[in-house]
């Protein structure tokens, strides 16, 4: 406990700032924070959109998370996935998706997605890009389904479809070969769920299983490990020994704790009242 | 009059004459309270973010006063100026700052938003002791 000159404010405290660039010129650096290294996409199909996420999480090489979830709610009409630092992305996602309550209310109309991604953008664009979150914003409201990235440094893209994270190349020429307007439901999930097997297979920092969330007017449908390309082989051998494999010789047994119950009967005294 | 969307990331003491935080009654660094200055340290380590975020709120609120003066005319800052100053004086000439002020929050318009500020470090939660003795001698204007 220190004294201060005034009061704290709220917020970001950047006291360790020095000591931490002082020991990272000696050598000692930060702790590597989990990243995403991620394949995020999302698509506009004929009735709304459909996104999609694999679901490893890694930090540096070691994989963190194999079942992560990276397909964050923001609103009723609105889902955002996110790559790069996860614990920005979760962040972020949750702040916003409180300041788009905040606003529900407020208004009392359903947010549309513009809003999100205007208070995403202004967001990032306050922390220049310190915040680590790069973000597929997905939605439908009064104006039709809205698709947009926002990138860690506060620009915006409203595309028909998109790719973000370490596999978004291998996603993207899935989409660019075979995308084209007014897909049915069923052959948007099936385009989205090739685009994530593309960077899962493709990508290191991206793996496991994938997610889909489908968004339309009425309703939408979390479809949560939709895909699991990656389920660990069942052993063919048990390395289990039965029971009896081994004779036993002696038997020995010792009590270390002499155990005795003893109940006493306990007649309470009369009250002595002379 | 400056459109300054976002402040710049460091601190602009070039136009401004202010005292330090740790000085004395005669204007320099209180040696024998904070120790030795460390003029390097105050300088150059600065983390890029630090003005920046500090200086937001002010320069946001700069930019709305000079946008109305442009539009509307002199009439709109002074309005919105003097509805500060009133809700900051009602609330009544404080030493320690307490609680957040309500009609300050309001006129911003952070009664409707969630920001960091109000989950991380928030000020209430703090275990650091407020040097009370330093603020009320610098609220006061007797620097010993």
């Amino acid at each position: 406990m220190t004294s201060r000159l005034q009061q704290t404010k709220g917020g970001f405290n950047f006291d360790n700032h020095v000591r931490n660039t002082m020991m990272e010129g000696k050598g000692m650096g930060i702790p590597k924070a989990t990243k995403t290294g991620t394949t995020i996409v999302g698509l506009i199909y004929k009735d709304g959109l459909v996104l999609g996420a694999d679901t490893r999480a890694t930090a540096g090489p070691i994989v963190a998370d194999k079942n992560c979830e990276k397909i964050h709610y923001l609103a009723p009409n609105m889902y955002c996935c996110g790559a790069g630092t996860a614990a920005d992305t979760e962040m972020t996602t949750a702040l916003i998706s409180s300041q788009l309550e905040l606003h529900r209310l407020s208004t009392g109309r359903q947010a549309r997605v513009v809003t999100a991604m205007t208070m995403l953008k202004q967001m990032l664009f306050k922390y220049q890009g310190q915040i680590g979150a790069a973000l597929i914003l997905g939605g439908v409201d009064i104006n039709g389904p809205h698709l947009y990235t926002i990138y860690p440094h506060g620009s915006t893209d409203k595309l028909p479809y998109v790719t973000m994270g370490s596999g978004s190349l291998a996603a993207m020429s899935v989409f660019e070969s075979r995308y084209k307007p007014d897909l049915s439901r069923e052959e948007g999930i099936s385009l989205v769920q090739e685009a994530i097997e593309a960077g899962i297979f493709n990508d290191l920092g991206s793996g496991s299983n994938v997610d889909v969330v489908v968004i339309n007017s009425e309703k939408v449908e979390v479809l949560r490990n939709y895909a699991k390309p990656n389920e660990r082989g069942v052993k063919e051998a048990s390395y289990k020994y039965q029971k009896g494999t081994t004779e036993i010789l002696k038997t020995s047994i010792r009590d270390l704790v002499d155990i005795k119950e003893t109940v006493n009967i306990h007649t309470p005294e009369a009250m002595d009242i002379s | 009059m400056s459109l300054r969307l976002a402040p710049s990331s460091k601190a602009s003491s070039a136009g401004s004459a202010s005292v330090l935080d740790t000085s004395n009654s005669y204007g320099l660094h209180d040696t024998m309270r904070f120790g030795m200055r460390q003029i390097a340290s105050e300088v150059s380590c600065k983390h890029p973010l630090e003005n920046r975020l500090a200086e937001w709120d002010n320069t946001q609120m700069e930019l709305k006063m000079n946008m109305a003066r442009n539009m509307y005319g002199m009439h709109a800052p002074i309005k919105m100026a003097m509805e500060r100053a009133l809700v900051i004086q009602a609330r009544g000439p404080s030493m320690l700052p307490q609680r957040s002020n309500l009609g300050l929050d309001i006129l911003a318009g952070k009664d409707e938003s969630i920001d960091f500020e109000d989950f991380l470090n928030v000020p209430e939660m703090s275990t650091d002791m407020v040097d009370v003795h330093v603020v009320m001698e610098r609220q006061l204007g007797i620097r010993a």
